[in-house]
């Protein structure tokens, strides 16, 4: 099991980040994700979202400021372990008098909650390219089950290998308390984490 | 102070005529970004902005209003030509009170729909101070206030294109120098 730790020392936009990554082979993947070292990229590293809302366009954004650790094995899953914590008011949807309002005690209520944890407690192979995740998220306070299925795909190029995790969900913001503006601000939220990771 | 021993002036007042001027250009300004804020084809954060550029240049037009309406107290209005028929003479102030009533409606029913959204989005004028949501108003209000703005706003409109199309009439059918006394500048012959 390879195991390293990302800690760049100057990012963009400043950003406090610290992730680190560590995989076990991947046996049966094209290209498997050999016992070596993996950085997470952070310029390629995104945690998105989108909310609808009624007579208006969905709203694209992203928090800029997170932490992770990824260590998938999956010959010993009870070793594998993917954990996020997200600073909610680095919360990023193009528009600083609307991050503003994200962030205010009607939303995101960064100055109370200023974190949104994500922390598994299982990781589960599907397939040669996809891993179930099963944790719990942590929004306002609120510890709700999370089941994330991730995509892990290698990508294309010479050089050294990369790969490629993009997990997609969706969760219901009532369930954590965030009922601001429901019904016309939509109840779901649709999360899409995107990562890449390159052997170094 | 009009007194009424007083002639009345031969033009408007240079505090009425910047002031008409100010708020032409806000209320019409207003108008257009209503409209495309609601109608264009925009993202999300753009329209937000929008949104909250609106509400200021709202309020913006509220207190340029508020002062407009001291000012045109304050001061001695012209009187109109003799040329003009009694009945235009009436209309004329009942069109002009007409605009003053309702820039304010469709200014304070867009207070309205701001204090009873769903979206409690607070106002922040122009970044430096919080506007209060109206007292008492909810979202329950919330189709009574935006139907408000909408009739509040298309019977400005009507009002506007009605005022322009006298102005006009003034300028060229008329030659009464209704149109020179506040489109000049104040101060030129």
């Amino acid at each position: 099991m390879a195991n390293f730790r990302y800690a760049p020392s100057s990012l963009r936009r400043a950003e406090a980040f610290a992730l680190s990554v560590a995989f076990s082979a991947l046996p049966s993947a094209p290209g498997s994700l050999a016992a070596s070292n993996w950085a997470i990229d952070p310029t390629r590293t995104h945690i998105a979202f989108a909310v609808d809302a009624v007579a208006y366009p969905k709203t694209h954004g992203e928090f800029r400021q997170f932490e992770g650790t990824i260590v998938i094995d999956l010959e010993h899953p009870a070793k594998s372990h993917v954990a996020f914590h997200v600073q909610s008011a680095s919360v990023d949807v193009g528009s600083s008098s609307f991050n503003d309002y994200l962030r205010s005690q009607a939303l995101l209520d960064a100055s109370r909650f200023p974190t949104i944890d994500f922390s598994s407690t299982s990781v589960e192979k599907l397939d040669d390219h996809r891993v179930r995740l099963t944790g719990d998220l942590t929004l306002l306070g609120v510890t709700h089950p999370l089941d994330v299925d991730v995509d892990v795909e290698r990508r294309p190029g010479g050089g050294r290998a990369r790969f490629e995790f993009t997990a997609k969900t969706t969760i219901n913001r009532l369930e954590f308390g965030m009922n601001s503006g429901f019904p016309v601000i939509s109840r779901d939220v649709e999360l899409v984490i995107s990562s890449e990771a390159a052997e170094s | 102070m009009t007194l009424a021993s007083e002639k009345p002036a031969e033009r408007w007042s240079a505090a009425v005529v910047v002031l008409h001027w100010i708020g032409a250009a806000l209320i019409l300004g207003l108008l257009e970004l209503g409209w495309f804020m609601v109608h264009a084809e925009t993202d999300a954060a753009r329209r937000f902005d929008l949104y909250q550029l609106h509400k200021s240049l709202g309020f913006l037009a509220l207190a340029v209003l508020s002062v407009r309406l001291a000012a045109r107290w304050a001061t001695r209005a012209p009187a109109q030509p003799s040329s003009m028929p009694r009945w235009e003479r009436r209309a004329a102030s009942l069109a002009h009170g007409g605009l003053y009533a309702a820039s304010l409606f469709a200014i304070l029913s867009g207070w309205f729909v701001v204090s009873a959204a769903v979206v409690a989005i607070p106002t922040r004028f122009f970044d430096l101070v919080v506007v209060p949501d109206l007292p008492g108003v909810g979202p329950a209000q919330f189709d009574a206030a935006a139907t408000s703005h909408l009739v509040a706003v298309w019977l400005l409109a009507g009002v506007i294109a009605l005022h322009i199309a006298a102005a006009v009439k003034h300028r060229f059918v008329d030659r009464d120098g209704v149109w020179s006394r506040m489109a000049r500048w104040p101060g030129r012959g």
